[in-house]
């Protein structure tokens, strides 16, 4: 059996689980495996209603008052504690930063191995192989855990999924977990999360970023692609000359006198692409690229080019986004 | 004649001798600590030395310079009124006690001839000055001086005093009396105004501009041995915040106007950075208080790193100081405390795993040009710049260079071993790093003969610094030197077909610290004859801010160094700027680009090898 | 206090990497072995932590790999003022980090550190998980991407970063195990004096034997595909618009 983990993200279900759902399910049907759904913690009654359609074996539900806020502590000794009790063959979750906080510890505690941030799964007969990123993504490599461990923890990067893919049916059974926790399991504490707002960005870290250059012609055209992030959800960069005008300020610059930036999408606006630029972000896994001159350089290194005036095109999108 | 009776005259030994022994008194404290100071004075090349006296000091070709030529003008009718008047006083001092240095035929004569004209100019002269700085203000000259008034009142009234002296215009001997105390008290005045105050040049510039090092930059070698004792090496680190002699005597010798902070890239880019101060003045109250030299940790550290060790401060310092305290600042952060900006740790680890700047593991450059034997005449130097692509389009340059020499039938080659020179380690202050550089370097180049680079730094560390740690048996030239050679001897021909309009950017490393303005020269003009100069040229130009490792400065911050340069060249609506270093042409194409306004054509930015191989025949 | 700092040497970014013949290794000849980055910023964290307490704490840097690879993570870590260095010697290509969080831990255990601290990953390998696996393994609680650190009584305080500019402060008791978030500080250069006091430092040597029975290894390395065909998108500004908004729901899933 397969154990997909729902994570909860500010009353949600997090995009990474739902995509570990789909994992789950597509390992399922290729291995012959049911596929059952944990709703493990914090919030896990509300994961639980919105997982209801989600086609699975059963749903499991765990819940207890020292884990209703996400604990590393309580949260390995909980999960532990299932895998004991279900046995799946396969535990999977999103590679989310809460992850990869806790599930080295299930790992260590039940001696099994765990493969994390999986960006694609093969299969070797009925045994799979997964595929993760090494070397700063200069490399991949082909894992296989040891087929001897009766269970096996699995993370996959974000998008490696689609949350589309997800089967729905609904589950054919709903359990409830009996947690046991005692005071000593838990020996860390934790405050509630909050929000800051950033002076410097770490522009590396970015999972989307919109970049500006000289394109936009003007300072008062800026606000203009900043919506366009905001709608993305991107950061907001730029080449060096729109830093060097004083229209955004210099942590923003992607470049050989900037950040250099590997982001899974790259949209660049008005960008003409000289090389001082494109060694900073060539590394992106997608690039768009809008420019009105069909010979911009940064043409040759986009996987669309979007030949057309973005004074147009980046209202528009910005409002179809906001949609 | 005036009479003195006995007690005017110990009343006036009295007071002339307080006043002389206070003089002589701070002027000895200072030269105390002065003589505290790392490595002696060098009065080598002695004419040179007295020729710069008489250029600087007699002839004031550094304070009637620049935008300065009035002021500078006015300043040398003050002085040469205090010369003049040197006999005077005397003659003054003595009359009390009864003895007349001059008769009165020559009095008279002396008087026509250099007393009235100087009292007038040096009047004249102190009174534009004072208008100058109390009216309009210039901004170089800082905040409200007292002194300054002082002195001008001071100066003026010993003027009036002594033309109403010599003009017979009292009759009274009590008036004549007072008049002649007047004068006396504001000479004596003097002597406790001067030695407290920027006055103070007025003894020691001479001196100064006289001992003066040649060398722009200087700063001394600081060679570190790993297997040093711990004791040695405490030493070496106590010895990291001392200033050398050269250096404590400018401090004392400033005369606070300014000119360094008016020239400076950093300042004018809208740094912190007012070597004025943070180089010169803002030492002197440590130095007085601890009667020592060791200061170099007073000096600002941010402002420190902002410096593009460009050498234009010192280049127009009227006094004779070096300004530039970069080096000493950035030695003592790295070396003693360990503090350097993350940009400049990831610079200084690459120099030190790999050898060169970006930790680059293969160059392809390197494998495009011919390995450099024995047999062959001149070592190419790249340097990490071509090497590694730094701007891409120089590597054409590089083509463009051997162009050249294959045209003129010379034969060279490329060291496959090629360290970075150290440049940045060494401006940066970590003299490890460029320790081990350099004497890798070192150990291949005594193999060689004949070494020439594209690159001034290259030139500059292959040449003078290595020569502060090593004996060199080889000699290097900068490539615009031996292209300008190859034109003299005819072994390449131009046809002048460059038709555009062209100017010459000089890297400082060039003209200031290789003292190298011709030979770019000579070589452009063959190639474009319509050529003209930047406003800021020559030993006077303005840095393109890639200097003192600034190249690597990721974050520009607010400021606009690196732009400066750029913005110039645009508005000299020239055609085409010709520089004769990498990091200036990169500078230029990165600058010129972005900045010139939409609808305009760019400038093109060419290596001093690029105009030339254009137009060989 | 007592706080140990796993550093590692991974190939720099600027190294060319290769597949060696084995296909499951990197050339290493070509590779030029740095610190890892976010590895350094854990050791200054615990170097700040020493000098702040000023109670004669002590920081040790601990690594594993091969002699050649990592004797420069080992000297760099003195100079910049570690007090000792533990190096666990082992020239195997297990890539497990199980067996390696085990052979650290063995190692670890009589020591009795009240910090073990890990940069947040390895920029080769990437696992993300040995500081946790250490933790766990030696009864310590832990935390993740921590990025400010308070010490107090018996206790240490971390703010941890989550996911879009969250940010969540976490109390742990000694002993805890905290993988570092670079970023957090501004790790310092080797003084001169460091550099030449490191020499007289203790550098404790292990031979150290990773488990033959790992839980899982790499098959193969291969180059992720790189061949890039660019699609045109012109046109009318709203067939342009349709398309990319086509682009960015479904074929890079960027929005949903």
């Amino acid at each position: 059996m397969i154990l997909v983990v729902l994570e909860n993200q500010r009353g949600n279900i997090h995009a990474f689980s739902k995509e570990a759902v789909a994992a789950g399910q597509s390992l399922g049907s290729k291995l012959g495996m049911d596929v059952s759904i944990l709703c493990l913690g914090e919030n896990a009654s509300s994961l639980k209603e919105q997982a209801n359609d989600y086609k699975s074996k059963s749903l499991i539900l765990a819940e207890h008052d020292m884990i209703s806020a996400y604990s590393a502590d309580g949260y390995s000794k909980v999960l532990s504690d299932v895998i004991k009790d279900v046995s799946p063959k396969y535990v999977i979750m999103g590679h989310s930063y809460m992850v990869r906080d806790f599930l080295p510890r299930v790992s260590a505690k039940l001696d099994i191995p765990f493969v994390s941030d999986i960006i694609s799964v093969t299969y070797d007969g009925d045994s799979p192989i997964f595929a993760r990123q090494v070397f700063n993504a200069k490399l991949a490599t082909n894992i296989q855990p040891d087929s001897s461990s009766n269970t096996t923890l699995l993370s996959f990067q974000s998008a490696a999924f689609s949350s589309d893919e997800i089967e729905l049916g609904g589950s054919d059974a709903v359990s409830v977990f009996e947690v046991s926790l005692n005071a000593e399991d838990i020996k860390s504490s934790s405050e509630p999360e909050f929000q800051e707002s950033a002076s410097g960005v770490d522009l590396t870290t970015a999972d989307v970023i919109v970049s500006v250059g000289r394109g936009i012609e003007s300072q008062d055209n800026i606000p203009m692609v900043e919506s366009l992030a905001k709608a993305m959800g991107a950061e907001i960069a730029s080449s060096r000359p729109v830093v060097d005008m004083g229209w955004l300020p210099s942590y923003r610059q992607v470049g050989s006198s900037g950040q250099s930036v590997s982001p899974n999408l790259y949209f660049s606006v008005g960008i003409s692409g000289a090389i001082q630029h494109v060694v900073g972000m060539k590394g992106s896994k997608n690039i768009i690229a809008i420019n009105k001159d069909e010979e911009a350089p940064i043409f040759e290194i986009a996987d669309y080019a979007v030949i057309g005036d973005l004074m147009e095109i980046v209202p528009k999108l910005t409002e179809e986004l906001q949609k | 004649m005036i009479k003195f009776s006995l007690l005017e005259q110990i009343v006036l030994i009295l007071f002339l001798s307080s006043g002389l022994s206070f003089f002589l008194y701070q002027l000895l404290l200072r030269l105390k600590i002065v003589l505290k100071g790392k490595s002696d004075f060098s009065i080598d090349q002695l004419p040179d030395r007295l020729l710069r006296v008489f250029n600087e000091v007699i002839l004031h070709k550094k304070v009637a310079s620049g935008g300065r030529k009035f002021a500078g003008i006015m300043h040398a009718f003050v002085m040469y009124g205090f010369i003049f008047f040197g006999l005077i006083t005397i003659n003054h001092f003595l009359m009390a006690f009864g003895i007349h240095l001059f008769n009165e035929t020559f009095r008279l004569w002396y008087f026509k001839i250099f007393g009235a004209p100087w009292a007038f100019l040096c009047s004249f002269g102190i009174l534009a000055l004072a208008y100058r700085r109390f009216v309009l203000k210039p901004k170089a000259l800082g905040k409200f001086s007292a002194t300054s008034g002082v002195v001008t009142i001071f100066i003026v009234t010993l003027m009036i005093t002594y033309l109403i002296d010599e003009l017979h215009l009292l009759k009274s001997p009590v008036a004549l009396k007072v008049n002649w105390w007047l004068h006396s008290g504001v000479i004596g005045g003097f002597l406790f105004l001067i030695p407290k105050s920027k006055h103070m040049h007025l003894v020691l510039s001479p001196f100064n501009i006289f001992l003066k090092p040649f060398e722009i930059p200087h700063h001394p070698a600081i060679p570190i041995d790993l297997e040093a004792s711990e004791e040695e090496l405490d030493n070496l680190l106590l010895d990291l915040s001392r200033l050398s002699k050269d250096q404590a005597l400018d401090i004392f010798t400033c005369v606070e106007c300014g000119r360094c902070t008016d020239v400076c890239p950093a300042n004018r880019g809208g740094g912190i950075l007012d070597p004025k101060y943070h180089f010169i003045l803002n030492l002197k109250q440590p130095m007085l208080d601890s009667g020592d030299v060791n200061v170099v940790d007073k000096i600002n550290v941010e402002a420190g790193w902002e410096c593009t060790t460009c050498q234009a401060c010192t280049e127009v310092c009227p006094v004779g100081n070096h300004v530039e305290k970069a080096d000493e600042i950035r030695s003592f952060q790295v070396l003693a405390e360990g503090d350097v900006p993350q940009e400049y740790q990831k610079l200084l680890r690459n120099l030190q795993e790999t050898g060169n700047t970006e930790g680059a593991s293969s160059s392809d450059l390197l494998k495009q040009l011919p390995a450099y034997t024995s047999d062959k005449e001149l070592v190419l130097w790249l340097g990490c710049f071509a090497k590694h692509a730094m701007d891409p389009n120089f590597i054409g340059s590089v083509k463009n260079f051997t162009k050249i020499l294959d045209s003129a039938g010379v034969t060279y080659g490329v060291l496959s071993n090629e360290q970075c020179s150290g440049d940045p380690a060494n401006k940066l202050g970590d003299k490890l790093t460029y320790q081990l550089l350099m004497d890798q370097n070192v150990e291949e180049l005594n193999k060689v003969k004949n070494v020439t680079t594209m690159c001034p730094h290259c030139v500059v560390n292959l040449q003078k610094e290595y020569s502060k740690y090593h004996e060199i048996k080889y000699e290097v030239k900068h490539h615009t030197q031996v292209i300008s050679e190859l034109l003299e001897q005819g072994k390449i021909n131009i046809n002048p077909g460059s038709l555009e309009k062209v100017t010459y950017h000089d890297p400082c490393n060039l003209s200031r610290t290789l003292d190298e303005v011709s030979a770019p020269r000579n070589a452009i003009k063959a190639a474009a004859p319509d050529f003209f100069e930047l406003d800021e040229s020559g030993k006077e130009t303005l840095c393109c801010g890639a200097g003192g490792a600034l190249w690597w400065k990721k974050d520009s911050g607010k400021g606009r160094t690196h732009l400066l340069r750029a913005e110039q060249v645009i508005e000299s609506k020239t055609d085409t700027v010709v520089t004769g270093c990498n990091f200036c042409y990169g500078m230029m194409n990165q600058g010129i680009g972005p900045l010139t306004p939409a609808g305009q054509e760019p400038i093109k930015v060419k290596d001093v090898a690029d105009i030339v191989a254009e137009n060989l025949v | 206090m007592k706080i140990a700092v796993l550093t590692k040497a991974i190939p720099s970014y600027e190294s060319s990497i290769r597949i060696d013949s084995s296909s499951t290794w990197i050339d290493e000849s070509v590779v030029n072995f740095v610190v890892n980055e976010s590895d350094s910023y854990a050791l200054e964290e615990a170097l700040q932590i020493k000098e702040k307490l000023d109670n004669g704490s002590e920081v040790v840097v601990v690594t594993m790999g091969s002699q050649d690879n990592t004797s420069k993570v080992l000297k760099d870590g003195l100079a910049k003022g570690a007090d000792r260095a533990i190096f666990i010697q082992n020239e195997d290509s297990n890539t497990d980090p199980l067996s390696i969080a085990k052979l650290f831990s063995q190692n670890l255990k009589d020591e009795n550190f009240d910090l073990v601290f890990s940069g947040l990953q390895s920029d080769d390998l990437g696992s993300g998980q040995t500081g946790v696996l250490i933790g766990e393994l030696l009864g310590m609680s832990t935390a993740t991407l921590g990025i400010e650190t308070d010490i107090q009584d018996g206790k240490i305080k971390i703010k941890r970063e989550l996911e879009s500019g969250w940010f969540q402060w976490v109390t742990l008791p000694f002993p805890a195990s905290v993988s570092i978030q670079s970023g957090i500080n501004e790790p310092r250069y080797p003084s001169l004096k460091g550099i030449m006091g490191a020499k007289r430092k203790e550098s404790k040597v292990i031979d150290g034997q990773l488990s033959d029975d790992p839980k899982q290894n790499f098959i193969n390395l291969f180059v992720p595909k790189t061949e890039k065909a660019t699609e045109k998108i012109e046109g009318d500004v709203d067939g342009i618009v349709a398309k990319l908004m086509d682009i960015l729901k479904n074929k890079l899933r960027v929005i949903s």
